[in-house]
């Protein structure tokens, strides 16, 4: 291990003034613990790769929403503004390409759940802390491939590169190698994450903590790293399978060599099907925690929750084919692919009314990610309701690659599982970073981000039903689409403006922000148990598992600004008798 | 490209420019014009107050509870008395959604099946799809259409559809009808227009630089007028001007030929149509039996001009083999009216002014003056065209 | 190294001093650590599992619809390098379950000598690996296009006229039997049923207005096949290679008995390349594999000789045997699939 037990130096660093009592030492917490810029390039620690991870993946989420603002500008006039047909068409590629594989695949899993999951287990590190490491930099080069791609002639071919057009060197442009090797490694960071993740899980859990008495997170990271390891080796083959067909022309894609174009659809629906619920698995996680936490009301129906994460990542293996029901599949085969799409529904519906029940009678505080977390609800019922229709056979038929099916996937990829992430950064930021955000602030940039999502992609279900096909640079002028682009432009730059509000009060908490507490929300898991930031090596002592979702031991403490244990009730470590208090 | 490209420049010379009907659609669906329209429209308006009906309800009380059970100020700890489970409830809420999309998908999966399975007596199109332009076969008639496809209003229409180069689909959204096309296979989509007008049809799958130009308009005649505009398409080449046949041969009459015979020198299953000209008008060409071509052209002969053997080869290709192929072009007797083969007669005689030595189409090609006396080939074999009622209109032309 | 570290083992430890130098800070015990690397280890040789899985699926399919490429690939695969390779690799596996079992009785020079024994497995079946590899190349039967680019490649055979043989070829190649070819095909069309009287006969498919269509002439095919992907220059070498169609064997004393390259074989399936496309990608990715399997037996053979495993400690040999034993079940699979059936 590189980073060795040492005795903390003082005076490294002075903090920011607080309006706290505390004496002013410096603190030995993971950002301070050692420094230098080789500390963090060569950490194994979880909790600076997780905050790695996270910059990298907003760096990320930056360059993929400057891409989204100039194809939502292009389509405001019939004619296009401000692209040709050919910049269009690279511009929502890499949109589309960015946001899928470097920022909604690893923001939840590799940023927070790196930072998170471990100490919510009271583990001090995942299991394989420099395989850990290594898939970071794999990130890391994974994104160095689709930089590339842009500067070796550029990529157009959509982010699910169909063949034959992404195999044949006269059609798509010419970084579709490079872009195919960066979506091969990127695949297996994320595999080595979930090994890891599902390792840790399994066998990294404190003593006291069974499957069942595990926050939802862990589940649900649990459910997607499952998805992560059995379905992105078979993304990693098809693409390598893509790159051998364009480089040889080995013709395994290719009908003119007696190849089958459709065989690579249902190669490539195999994996980026069950990564849709890569995508919305954590998001889902989070959730279930900002909402019984912000509602300081014990989850409702946790077990029911728990296991509708892992059928959702049973059944996402399964229904990969309703991507295909258009594309001369048999019809039996589109049929079967149909009733198993709907049993999808069924799970995701239950963790809606499980998380409604949660509020019923709560103490509801609202605070941004409380906001984030309603906003969710909100989202992903749109995301999901539209989701029956497409999943219907005969009114698939007319929605499928249209402007429907771009807003549906947007419900659910951007406004359920992005914003989620972004829900889950405001809750576990005074954690990650010892500050305090502008409250206030989050309110307004939420409401900002919120309301520009809705008029953004609402818009765009009528476009699609009015039957916009998607991934057009222009459009007809006749047939009434361009009242809705409009109304979806001016959206995007809303929802664009919350963002960088977002930004400027995050970033601006770094320097001025307030010293956040140990348990800023009253949350039970055991993250909140350690200081924030977190010491480099989490718990000095193993910590007591209880009720994670009990909240009525803690109250607010003016003192710390935060949430402490009850003063009447007496602390299960004192008495080990009084665990009991925390099950119901 | 630019074959199918001037195949739309050459319709659009001849009939007015269509523009889609301007339909009136609902909120939701745009215009509704074909039989499985209504049913797809029901489902979907089925599915989405079902989901007005879950989506208000949910909001009600996701909002009801946030204001209702909010925190209020000073308070700093919390009770927690309400339920952390309720199996009945977790199972009706598991449950009713169960059925209720049972039910949409039974649904869903009728409409679908119906959706795939043609009438046998649907009329047929052949569709071929390529970077970024449509074309329209109609087999029944011998009209070739691009950028438009006319079908009638009333009858089953089938498209059969494949592709030249990469994916496409083939989507008109006021049929509801939509199906990808793939290079190396057929897929077919069936529909049929309750009601006259011009519907657009757009490509939905992403195919490159102009996808979104990969645009063609539906035309839906009624029974007389769809009759009418056949037969006039399959004879619109009587009102051409003779510099003008070359390039209509090229277009429209040549890609019955492309499978046998080329047009950059490469040899086929029949002799390529590059330097063909040159070969018969020199007498080059050495038949099965060892006679030379050289020895059966002049006057007197049994062709009077190189012409009347290239008319004679079209129509009547067994009685003279060339050496070295087999013999295995069929007869065009019959299919094709004088006319065309007047066509093809002088494209092959100025196809080095349209095609250049990669077979490739020459843009603009100069084709104003015109070799004279091209009209005699008709008139030095009458007795083959007797029985083709075209036939005087094209001799009528032969001056021009 | 913490105060959960509660490892029984300190007490009776004999390789270690205070705690034990290959446990992370962050493990209660080894055993625990132990259990995460094994549960690792097999999460991982699953994705290896599904990686080549997808490869396989796409042997199947491939194979479902184009029987007549394998049957008639498989012919060039030599079986006698195939079943040595096989053996190489099993007796390899076998060496490499010793050595586990060696150290987990703590004899740790049996273990290196088992570990050395693996490591000439690996690098005999890459050296035999060479040998095949090296043929396929110098015989042209390269993957994708690369296996039009040398189709007189097959050095063992030459054409008729280059042997002196002119008239010989000339006769092979007369007119009159390449007419008796085509009017055999007539034939067979002819006997296809008539089109109804009344109908004007469409004889254009619709998907020939491509660049060069697809029509079921077998001719046109190949001529598709060819301008899927080929440069110019070499479908115009392949297309004007008449006369090396007919090809003789060369008698000389000291020639092996090869077959022709399939370019030169008439009668060989449409896109005969593929076989050689898919035997490349399985065989190619397994060769990687094995590779690297040597790599991680280096390095524990190294690790072995450092003296940092003992019978309680000897984690990574287990789990590189894992790994090795994977890399072993997979060839047990692609040689049937490609040698023998």
């Amino acid at each position: 291990m590189l980073l060795r037990p040492q005795e903390k130096v003082a005076d490294m660093t002075t903090l920011e003034a607080g309006t706290h009592e505390r004496p002013k030492l410096v603190e030995d917490n993971y950002l301070t613990h050692t420094t230098g810029l080789k500390s963090w390039l060569l950490t194994v620690d979880h909790k600076r790769i997780g905050l790695m991870y996270l910059v990298s993946v907003l760096g990320a989420f930056f360059m993929g929403g400057v891409f989204a603002l100039l194809v939502r500008t292009q389509l405001l006039t019939p004619e296009g503004t401000i692209m040709g047909q050919d910049q269009y068409n690279q511009a929502f590629t890499l949109h589309g390409a960015i946001m899928v594989f470097l920022v909604i695949i690893p923001s939840v899993p590799a940023s927070l759940g790196n930072f998170i999951l471990p100490i919510m287990l009271g583990a001090k590190d995942v299991a394989f802390p420099r395989l850990n490491l290594f898939s970071y930099y794999l990130w890391i080069i994974g994104a160095l491939f689709f930089v590339m791609a842009m500067f070796t002639g550029g990529l157009d071919t959509g982010w699910t590169f169909y063949t034959p057009y992404s195999t044949d060197t006269n059609s798509a442009m010419g970084g579709v190698i490079p872009a195919l090797t960066g979506a091969f490694i990127l695949g297996f960071a994320s595999i080595f994450t979930g090994m890891n993740f599902l390792v840790t899980i399994h066998r990294l859990r404190p003593p006291g903590m069974t499957w069942f008495r595990m926050p939802l997170f862990p589940w649900s990271i649990y459910a997607t790293s499952v998805i992560q390891v059995l379905a992105t080796p078979v993304l990693g083959i098809t693409l390598a399978l893509l790159v051998v067909e364009r480089a040889f022309g080995i013709g395994i894609f290719n009908p003119a060599l007696g190849g089958d174009p459709v065989l690579y659809q249902h190669f490539f629906w195999f994996y980026s099907h069950p990564a849709v619920y890569i995508m919305i698995l954590p998001a889902m996680g989070v959730i279930s925690e900002l909402i019984s936490v912000h509602s300081h009301r014990h989850i409702f129906g946790y077990s029911f929750i728990a296991w509708s994460s892992i059928a959702i990542a049973v059944f996402s293996f399964l229904v990969w084919g309703h991507h295909m029901f258009t594309s001369g599949q048999s019809g039996l085969v589109s049929v079967i692919f149909s009733a198993i799409t709907f049993s999808v529904a069924i799970p995701s519906a239950v963790k809606i009314f499980n998380w409604l029940a949660t509020m019923y009678k709560g103490t509801i505080s609202w605070n941004t990610p409380m906001l984030y977390g309603m906003g969710f609800l909100f989202i992903f019922t749109i995301g999901g309701l539209t989701g029956l229709h497409l999943g219907t056979l005969a009114t698939d038929v007319h929605l499928h690659d249209t402007y429907f099916v771009v807003a549906h996937f947007h419900y659910v990829m951007m406004g359920s599982a992005l914003l989620a992430f972004i829900g889950g950064i405001h809750h576990w930021w005074p954690k990650m970073t010892g500050k305090m955000y502008n409250e206030n602030a989050g309110r307004f940039a939420w409401f900002l981000v919120f309301v520009g999502f809705n008029v953004t992609f609402l818009s765009q279900f009528m476009l699609g039903s009015q039957g916009m096909p998607r991934r057009y640079a222009t459009y007809p002028e006749d047939a009434g689409f361009q009242i809705y682009h409009m109304i979806s432009t001016y959206g995007s730059y809303v929802m664009g403006l919350g963002f960088v509000v977002t930004a400027i009060y995050l970033v601006a908490s770094l320097f001025s922000g307030r010293k956040a507490p140990a348990n800023p929300w009253g949350g039970r898991s055991l993250e909140w148990q350690c200081a924030s930031p977190p010491p480099w090596d989490n718990f000095a002592e193993q910590p007591v598992v209880g009720d994670c979702y009990d909240f009525t031991v803690l109250e607010w403490s003016e003192k710390e600004q935060g949430y402490v244990w009850r003063s009447d009730i007496p602390h299960p470590d004192g008495s080990p008798a009084a665990e009991s208090e925390g099950s119901h | 490209m630019s074959f199918l490209g001037s195949v739309a420049g050459t319709l659009l010379a001849f009939n007015d420019p269509l523009v889609p009907t301007s339909g009136q659609g609902t909120f939701w669906m745009p215009e509704s014009a074909s039989t499985q329209a209504p049913f797809v429209d029901h489902v979907f308006d089925f599915i989405t107050v079902l989901s007005y009906f879950f989506q208000i309800v949910i909001t009600i009380v996701l909002v009801w509870f946030a204001i209702r059970y909010r925190k209020r100020k000073g308070q700093v700890n919390f009770e927690d008395d309400g339920p952390v489970h309720n199996t009945a409830l977790e199972l009706t809420w598991t449950l009713v959604p169960l059925f209720l999309v049972v039910g949409i998908f039974y649904v869903g999966m009728a409409g679908f099946l119906d959706l795939r399975r043609a009438p046998s007596s649907a009329y047929e199109v052949s569709v071929t799809a390529q970077k970024w332009s449509w074309s329209f076969d109609h087999p029944e008639y011998g009209v070739n259409q691009a950028g438009v496809v006319t079908v009638p209003v009333g009858r089953p229409v089938e498209f059969l559809m494949t592709s030249a180069d990469v994916l496409h689909s083939c989507f008109v959204p006021a049929f509801r009808v939509k199906q990808d096309i793939i290079p190396g296979r057929y897929s077919r989509l069936w529909f049929e227009a309750t009601k006259p007008g011009v519907y657009q049809l757009y490509c939905t799958e992403y195919c490159g630089t102009d996808h979104s130009k990969m645009l063609a308009l539906v035309e839906v005649l009624p029974e007389d007028q769809f009759q009418e505009t056949m037969g006039k398409l399959a004879t619109e080449y009587m009102d051409l001007p003779e510099q003008d046949l070359p390039t209509y041969a090229l277009d429209r009459l040549y890609n019955r030929c492309s499978s046998c015979h080329s047009l950059d020198g490469s040899t086929a299953v029949g002799p390529s149509f590059k330097g063909l000209w040159d070969r018969t008008a020199n007498g080059e060409t050495v038949f099965k039996d060892g006679r030379r071509l050289s020895d059966m052209i002049g006057p007197g002969k049994e062709f009077p001009e190189p012409e009347d053997y290239i008319r004679d080869s079209i129509l009547v290709p067994q009685s003279h083999i060339v050496q070295n192929y087999a013999g295995a072009m069929p007869s065009f007797q019959g299919q094709l009216k004088e006319r065309q083969v007047l066509a093809l007669v002088l494209m092959m005689k100025y196809l080095d002014r349209m095609v250049d030595d990669q077979g490739n189409r020459i843009e603009s090609p100069d084709l104003n003056e015109l070799d004279p006396g091209m009209g005699e080939v008709e008139a030095s074999a009458p007795e083959i065209g007797d029985e083709n009622e075209f036939d005087a209109v094209a001799t009528a032309g032969k001056g021009g | 190294m913490s105060q959960l570290d509660i490892n029984p083992a300190h007490g009776h430890d004999h390789d270690h001093h205070d705690h034990l130098p290959h446990q992370g800070h962050h493990w209660r015990d080894s055993k625990q650590q132990f259990e995460a690397g094994k549960l690792g280890m097999w999460l991982f040789l699953s994705t290896e599992i599904l990686l080549f899985g997808g490869l396989f699926v796409a042997y199947a399919v491939w194979r479902a619809n184009h029987p007549e490429i394998f049957e008639y690939g498989s012919q060039f695969l030599d079986t006698f390098w195939g079943g040595l390779n096989t053996c190489v690799l099993l007796l390899s596996s076998m060496t490499m379950a010793m050595a586990v079992t060696y150290s987990a009785r703590g004899q740790m020079k049996a273990v290196a000598i088992c570990l050395v024994l693996t490591l000439f497995g690996a690098g005999g079946f890459m050296v035999i690996k060479y040998i095949e590899y090296n043929h396929k190349i110098h015989e042209g039967l390269l993957p994708g296009m690369y296996f039009y680019e040398k189709p007189e490649a097959s050095y063992m055979w030459l054409p008729l006229d280059e042997q002196g043989r002119e008239a010989e070829a000339a006769a092979a190649l007369s007119a009159e039997e390449q007419s008796a070819a085509f009017a055999a095909q007539v034939q067979l069309e002819s006997e296809m049923p008539p089109a109804p009287a009344n109908a004007e006969i469409w004889t254009k498919s619709p998907a020939a207005t491509g660049p060069e269509g697809f029509t079921d002439s077998k001719l046109k095919v190949e001529t598709s096949e060819l301008r899927a992907f080929l440069p110019d220059s070499v479908i115009g070498k392949v297309e004007n290679s008449g006369p090396l169609l007919k090809f003789a064997e060369d008698t000389s004393p000291n020639k092996e008995l090869h077959l022709a390259h399939p370019l030169q074989d008439p009668e060989r399936p449409v896109n005969a390349q593929k076989f050689f496309s898919i035997y490349f990608m399985m065989t190619g990715l397994h060769g990687i594999h094995v590779i690297v399997g040597g790599i991680v037996i280096t390095w524990l053979l190294i690790l072995t000789l450092r003296g940092r495993f003992s019978y309680d400690y000897y984690t990574p040999i287990d789990l590189g045997g894992l790994y090795w034993h994977i890399v072993d079940v997979i060839w047990i699979f692609l040689f049937p699939l490609f040698y023998l059936i």
